[in-house]
């Protein structure tokens, strides 16, 4: 009968088929979604999306910014290092100073170390703007698509998330900064050197004892 | 690691600079993982299933049990000198420790190395700042693989008086029987009784085929070593 034969042609068409929606997003083709690209670069067609207060600046970790402290939240923020477009405003000296003169410690990381990239490759030229600036190129909202995808072509958001600045996962301070790789840098450790301690001992001794054994006498003799 | 240093880089000169180094380390990664995949699908065959969980935990199985317990005891007493040496089945408490530690550091080291190997694909399915925690994970894990290798492994299966100069079994196979009979004379009476012994017996690898073996043998504990003391040495001079 070919009404039991359809059956199955039914069901692989309803697993296949998409589902029934009552909206849909907006999509310029298949493949192409508006929200998306916007999610993921702040831009939408041409135009940049504006912060439109102050909840939408999206702030790179906790830290509090080297500027001068004003009482009033707005004035702070204006002056803060970690706000400006230009970093580096005002310091005295500047000119004659390497970035490691200042920042001594971010000089050690694997891009730097192993490939060779220098700090003004990501954080750009002068003036080098803070990262939680709006517009500056290692703002999280868009340094995927204008810094990391320079070299690592096809970069997504979340690849950005890698620190490149890792912070040292053997301080304790890391703890509260990335929990995760504190905890499982300590576990590793303490797998390593637990079996160490086990069987260093126990080797040496081994060879030891067996030096001792008597002439011809397999361990099972002995 | 050791870029930074001149030890490292000559190293990675041998494989034609430290990108290409890179690159020789993921293939080679993934062909070892491949190996433990083909290792995996070896043992659900081998496994007789259909006297599931009793065939796992006998004589002939790397799984540890009560007995590997008490020879661990017996084993410490007798190198303290107090007491006998246990009697030895087929696997001795060290070699089912190998096997399960090389177990789970092909999937910790591979897990994390097919992660870093691949950030783009694998940033899609988690954070990237896992990245971060899987390269501490894979060093570390790295470091106590090989210096478990090197010093442990290499003294118990070289340089141990019973074994001196080497233990051939890795390359041929096979193990000679007065040892056997020394050493695990649980395992040859088991055969015995049962008369499976006579399907056991293999004949020695011809002279020419041991020389090769006792070479390959003693250049990896070579390379054992020189990697091993480098390490030691350039260690304070590398970013960690």
């Amino acid at each position: 009968m070919w009404t039991k034969k359809i059956w199955p042609v039914l069901i692989g068409l309803a697993l296949l088929l998409p589902g029934p929606v009552t909206a849909q997003e907006e999509v310029a083709s298949r493949y192409y979604h508006y929200r998306s690209t916007e999610m993921a670069t702040g831009l939408y067609e041409e135009y940049e999306v504006r912060p439109r207060n102050q909840a939408a600046f999206f702030q790179a970790g906790e830290r509090q910014g080297l500027g001068l402290s004003r009482v009033e939240d707005q004035q702070n923020r204006a002056w803060n290092r970690m706000f400006l477009s230009d970093a580096h405003r005002d310091l005295p000296f500047y000119e004659r100073r390497r970035c490691v003169d200042c920042h001594p410690d971010n000089a050690n990381n694997r891009h730097t170390v192993r490939h060779g990239v220098t700090c003004r490759q990501c954080h750009g030229e002068e003036p080098i703007a803070s990262i939680n600036h709006y517009f500056a190129r290692l703002n999280p909202i868009r340094q995927h698509t204008h810094v990391c995808s320079k070299c690592h072509e096809g970069a997504g958001a979340s690849f950005a998330l890698y620190r490149v600045h890792e912070p040292n996962p053997a301080l304790l301070s890391t703890a509260r900064i990335m929990p995760l790789l504190f905890y499982a840098f300590w576990i590793m450790v303490a797998l390593a050197a637990g079996t160490f301690a086990l069987f260093l001992p126990h080797t040496v001794l081994w060879g030891i004892r067996e030096l001792f054994m008597k002439k011809g006498g397999g361990s099972g003799e002995s | 690691m050791y870029y930074e240093t001149a030890w490292g880089r000559g190293l990675g000169w041998l494989f034609g600079g430290f990108e290409t180094a890179l690159t020789v380390h993921v293939y080679v990664g993934i062909f070892m993982l491949g190996a433990f995949l083909v290792h995996l699908v070896y043992l659900l065959i081998t496994i007789r299933w259909r006297r599931f969980p009793s065939c796992i935990v006998g004589p002939d199985s790397l799984v540890p049990g009560i007995n590997d317990l008490k020879s661990v005891v017996q084993h410490t007493g007798w190198i303290l000198g107090l007491g006998k040496h246990p009697p030895l089945e087929r696997w001795s408490y060290w070699e089912k420790f190998d096997y399960w530690a090389v177990f789970w550091g092909m999937i910790i080291l591979g897990g994390t190395g097919l992660l870093l190997a691949f950030p783009l694909a694998s940033s899609q399915y988690i954070p990237g700042w896992v990245l971060n925690i899987a390269f501490w994970i894979h060093r570390i894990e790295s470091l106590l693989a090989m210096a478990h290798i090197f010093i442990i492994h290499f003294f118990i299966a070289h340089l141990r008086r019973t074994s001196f100069p080497m233990d051939l079994a890795i390359f041929e196979g096979s193990v000679p029987l007065s040892t056997v009979e020394h050493e695990r004379p649980e395992w040859i009476n088991r055969l015995r009784h049962s008369g499976q012994i006579y399907y056991c017996l293999v004949a020695d690898a011809p002279p020419v085929r041991r020389a090769l073996f006792y070479v390959i043998g003693y250049l990896a504990v070579l390379t054992g070593f020189y990697l091993l003391v480098g390490a030691l040495i350039n260690s304070t001079r590398i970013t960690w």
